[in-house]
């Protein structure tokens, strides 16, 4: 019964085979039903689980597109909401998250001695700048033995120079100082074996979660703070998410923040059934990266994902273009809060014994990625003194109080008031914060905006090289309906070019991709997965933590390396066997299968007959365990690919 | 199917499961064979501090621009050691001072890229790929690389680190190693299966991954096999040591390798230089001088250069560092090294001879000293591995 269209699909694909007598896939040659499924599965979410193929199947195809293209018409999934509940940072405004997750004090034990409180102004110069050793020893011993161990703390070499018996006494204050901070700092955070018996150190160094649980909670609650403060930063919480915060909480809030956003992505990748919004978060992050290393972006990038991306995926690029142009967190990364009108001041005298001064003056990064990263593209038609009118027009654009507030703030002092020229197009002089906001109308309506971003959206759902003809009917949409994004993944996802067998299984998959695809193949219960974001940074795409503002590449070939495909192997050996806190995989649903069977459910489809071949030879004479043939289908050439 | 239940551990199978040895495998047994010439980068990442790694103690202006933070004179307290009466090394890389005296390590000072990019990432791209000014897809040692034969090795280029650098991307097959003890498979059953599938597989840029990835994975499984001991005493410190170590334990196994790369970061001092430049720079030059002890008399063959995006601001900044600069000293380490010697123009600390009036200038551009060294040691021309560079007068960081 399935034999007929098989035949047909053969014969579809032959014909061109016979007509050019090449076997290059095409883009105009459209994939069979059954393969479509797999396809937009693929290309749609982080990797089907099973039940998945059926659902569409049910559905069909185009009307589950469209679903996922409105996902506010999707149910959301219970298991998702029951796991980012507990993330409280990512409901919070960056002034709250500021206030709830300040970094503790560090430790100090007093203020060090103000050496003018206790020496006349010419002894400190005659400390300091060349007093000679006699007179250098005459003011130091003529203070009480105590008083003169402190100033010493404070003293350049130069003043004791000469004076061994001083650089002694001066080098024993430096030890007793030390070891004072670190009785402190003991003192407030004992080791381990100050806190617990030797049997319960052993039970939470290597025991169960329920053991290391129960310990934890038989705590009097300072004790609890300081075993968990300990055991956290001995990463010996994995598996036990709320444990593992709240010990974050206390020893690195800042560092919880992110560890927060990096799970909630993670748990929507996993468990969302809104997964195409997922994947557009992902890609416009990515497309308008921020870096969680830099400055206060591991407190922004919360507000940023939520605020200035997510709510506008579906919506118009300019909308979301102003937003990210106003978000505090891009306005630090890419420095334009520090980018003034250029003076006109000649250049200041340098001084001695002072830093050469810094000017003030324009900052072009902003300006220069706006146009390069985010709008035009590299190609796009603009020149440098374009990136310098733009940026420009977006001095003043800064922010109040990065620490605190973090609010977007126009300053109209560091604004340049005179007019400017960007593409051709005249800004009159004296506008203010107008001046950056119709360059970004100047750039969201530019052709070469719209052909950029059809073709970044094109590699990453369709092939790494998208054919010309689909970006330019995409990029006929975007200009028509004035950027909206909807409408011009709709454009792509009906176009004969995306459902193309050129387009299928030709995409590298990115560690992202590889592990959470991994994840929900195996329909695999995450209830922590702080331990798979570390994975993911092992295999080389540490979340939100990408230095450069190019954001991880669309295109998979840039993944392609040798040591990632042993990573890989490694991750899928681990994964299945169990081996990664907080991620429990059930097996037992592949137990007596086929290796023919449990590849074909892993992969969505009927594994090539190299790949069964190598199993089966593979597996004689061997005790082959569930565990072992996944692992084997996961690692495949085949499953990396999407 | 599922039925027998002994399990084929045997190595030999492992490594010869395919009928014949591979060639590699044959050409690195023998005595005297796989001992080519290695030239190895090292990166500092972070903008690491040449004025007080390289100190110029002959200049009064260096002690008034950086009052707390410069190194004092030699012969004073936490001095300078002295090179040549005029600079001297911080006393942290005091490990190193032998090899100056052997003439096996020269410096060159105030090098650098001509570009005045003061932003971490784009200069150490620009370094990285060779090509100040710009960035390219690929690095500057991965072209220095000849074409692969039959016979090349599967670790004849290596990085030491979880990601492929810069540096090493490109054509030529290079291969990131995070330890060389963990470069394995969990399961070599598994191993031996996936490796088949890879090499028949229809999916042309997946097998080629898959070989390499594979031929690797046994070639350091037979190195590791051998239990290491660094010779002469030698004692690595640190990651950066570790690195050095694998590097060094790849040499001695005569894999073949002929390029390598280590990194080593937190340079970027923009407070309080003096609490965390010394104990960066006894990572560094003990690690140094433990390879160069390690490798003893193989020495010969070896090259090793050390680098940085740009410099520090020669004064010191309010809060006891230094900001982005541009000029930095460059280490050449090796036996064919004329060493003992620093190389380059000493352009001066005076307010109009600075880079924008801050920074030390740059007079050796940094491809001057890469490409001698590639062009003397490797054997491959500038203008291959250094696109668009035309290089100048040769310095003479190598012996005839």
């Amino acid at each position: 019964m399935k034999r007929l269209p098989r035949v047909l699909s053969v014969v579809v694909l032959l014909v061109p085979v016979l007509i050019l007598g090449q076997t290059t896939r095409r883009f105009d040659v459209k994939l069979t039903p059954d393969k479509q499924i797999v396809h937009v599965l693929n290309r749609l979410t982080f990797g089907a689980r099973p039940g998945d193929a059926s659902e569409v199947r049910r559905i069909g195809v185009e009307r589950w597109i469209d679903l996922q293209l409105h996902p506010e018409r999707i149910p959301e999934n219970p298991v998702l909401e029951a796991r980012v509940e507990p993330l409280a940072s990512l409901k919070l405004q960056t002034w709250e998250i500021n206030e709830k997750y300040a970094p503790p004090q560090p430790i100090s034990i007093r203020r060090p001695i103000q050496p003018a409180s206790i020496l006349s102004p010419l002894q400190i110069s005659k400390l300091r700048d060349g007093g000679t050793v006699e007179e250098r020893r005459e003011i130091l011993m003529s203070l009480a033995p105590d008083v003169r161990g402190e100033l010493l703390l404070t003293l350049p070499p130069q003043a004791i120079e000469g004076l061994t018996e001083l650089q002694d006494e001066a080098a024993k204050a430096r030890t007793a100082q030390q070891q004072a901070q670190q009785a402190e700092r003991r003192r407030l955070n004992p080791p381990l074996n100050e806190l617990l018996t030797p049997d319960q150190q052993r039970q939470v160094r290597s025991g169960t979660d329920q053991e290391k649980l129960a310990i934890i909670n038989s705590l009097d609650p300072q004790k609890r703070q300081q075993v968990l403060r300990v055991l956290g930063q001995q990463n010996l919480l994995q598996g036990l998410p709320a444990l593992r915060r709240e010990a974050m909480a206390l020893a690195r809030p800042q560092d919880l923040v992110n560890g927060e956003l990096i799970e909630n992505k993670l748990y929507r990748a996993i468990y969302s059934n809104h997964q195409l919004e997922e994947v557009l978060v992902d890609f416009w992050l990515n497309h308008f990266n921020v870096y969680n290393g830099k400055a206060q972006g591991r407190i922004l990038l919360t507000s940023y994902e939520r605020d200035a991306i997510r709510p506008y995926v579906f919506g118009r690029f300019k909308e979301m273009l102003l937003a990210t142009a106003r978000h505090p967190a891009m306005l630090i990364y890419l420095d334009n809060i520090n980018s003034q009108a250029p003076r006109d001041d000649a250049s200041l005298p340098f001084a001695p014994n002072q830093q050469p001064p810094r000017r003030p003056g324009l900052n072009e990064n902003y300006g220069r990625e706006l146009m390069e990263l985010h709008t035009l593209g590299v190609d796009g038609g603009y020149t440098q003194d374009d990136v310098v009118a733009v940026a420009r027009a977006f001095t003043g654009w800064t922010v109040a109080e990065p620490a605190r507030y973090a609010e977007f703030n126009f300053n109209g002092n560091m604004h340049d008031r005179k007019e400017k020229i960007v593409l051709e197009h005249k800004l009159p002089p004296g506008r203010g914060e107008q001046d950056g906001i119709d360059v970004i109308d100047i750039l969201a309506h530019h052709p070469s905006t719209a052909k950029f971003i059809s073709k970044k959206l094109a590699q990453r759902f369709v092939a790494d090289d998208p054919p010309q003809s689909l970006i330019d009917r995409m990029s006929a949409t975007f200009t028509r309906t004035d950027g909206d994004l909807r409408a011009v993944l709709q454009t792509m996802f009906s176009s004969i070019e995306f459902s193309s067998e050129a387009a299928a299984q030709s995409k590298l998959k990115s560690p992202l991709e590889i592990v959470v695809s991994s994840v929900r193949a195996l329909n695999a219960d995450a209830v922590d997965t702080f331990a798979l974001a570390q994975r993911i940074a092992d295999l080389g795409q540490p979340l939100y933590g990408k230095v450069e503002p190019t954001g991880y590449p669309n295109t998979g070939e840039s993944w392609a390396s040798t040591a990632g495909i042993l990573g890989r192997i490694n991750f899928a050996t681990d994964l299945t066997a169990g081996r990664v806190p907080g991620v429990k995989p059930d097996m037992s649903r592949f137990n007596f299968k086929l290796p023919a069977v449990v590849a074909t459910e892993l992969l969505g489809s009927a594994p090539s007959a190299a790949t069964i071949e190598s199993i089966e030879k593979g597996i004689q004479g061997k005790e082959v365990t569930p565990s072992m043939l996944a692992t084997i289908v996961l690692s495949s050439p085949e499953f990396q690919r999407r | 199917m599922l039925t027998r239940r002994y399990f084929i551990k045997s190595s030999a199978v492992v490594m010869a499961g395919f009928g014949v040895a591979p060639s590699w495998l044959a050409r690195a047994a023998g005595p005297g064979e796989g001992r080519g010439k290695i030239l190895i980068s090292i990166f500092q990442r972070g903008a690491a501090d040449g004025l007080n790694i390289v100190v110029p103690f002959f200049e009064k202006r260096y002690y008034d621009i950086r009052p707390s933070i410069a190194v004092p004179a030699p012969g004073k307290q936490n001095g300078a050691i002295d090179l040549d009466g005029r600079f001297g090394l911080h006393p942290q890389l005091q490990p190193l001072k032998p090899f100056w005296d052997s003439g096996q390590l020269a410096i060159v000072h105030a090098a650098g890229s001509p570009e005045g990019n003061r932003s971490h990432f784009e200069a150490q791209d620009q370094m990285e790929s060779g090509t100040p000014g710009r960035t390219m897809e690929d690095g500057w040692l991965n072209r220095a690389l000849q074409p692969a034969t039959p016979s090349t090795s599967p670790v004849r280029a290596v990085a030491m680190g979880a990601k492929m650098p810069r540096t090493l991307r490109g054509n030529r097959n290079a291969i990131a190693i995070g330890d060389l003890q963990q470069f394995q498979a969990r399961d070599q059953g598994v191993a031996s299966i996936l490796e088949s599938m890879y090499a028949s597989s229809s999916d042309a840029q997946m097998s080629a991954q898959g070989k390499g990835t594979f031929d690797a994975m046994k070639m350091i499984d037979s190195i590791n096999r051998t239990p290491y001991t660094p010779a002469n005493g030698a004692q690595y410190v640190g990651e950066f040591g570790n690195a050095l170590r694998g590097i060094a334990r790849l040499i001695k196994s005569d894999a073949g390798l002929e390029v390598a790369f280590a990194d080593i970061g937190g340079w970027d001092h923009h407070s309080n230089e003096n609490g965390q430049l010394p104990g960066l720079l006894n990572q560094f030059g003990s690690s140094l001088a433990a390879f160069a002890r390690d490798m003893g008399d193989r020495m010969q063959d070896i090259v090793l250069v050390t680098m940085s995006e740009f410099g520090r601001t020669a004064a010191e900044d309010g809060n006891a560092g230094t900001d982005h600069g541009h000029g930095n000293a460059m280490f050449v380490l090796g036996g064919p090294v004329n060493g003992g010697k620093v190389f380059g123009t000493w352009p001066g600390l005076e307010p109009e001879q600075l880079f924008q009036k801050r920074d030390l200038e740059v007079t050796t551009d940094f491809r001057a000293v890469l490409s001698e060294l590639v062009r003397g040691h490797v054997g491959q021309p500038a203008e291959s591995v250094f696109p668009g560079y035309k290089p100048g007068d040769p310095l003479g960081l190598l012996k005839a």
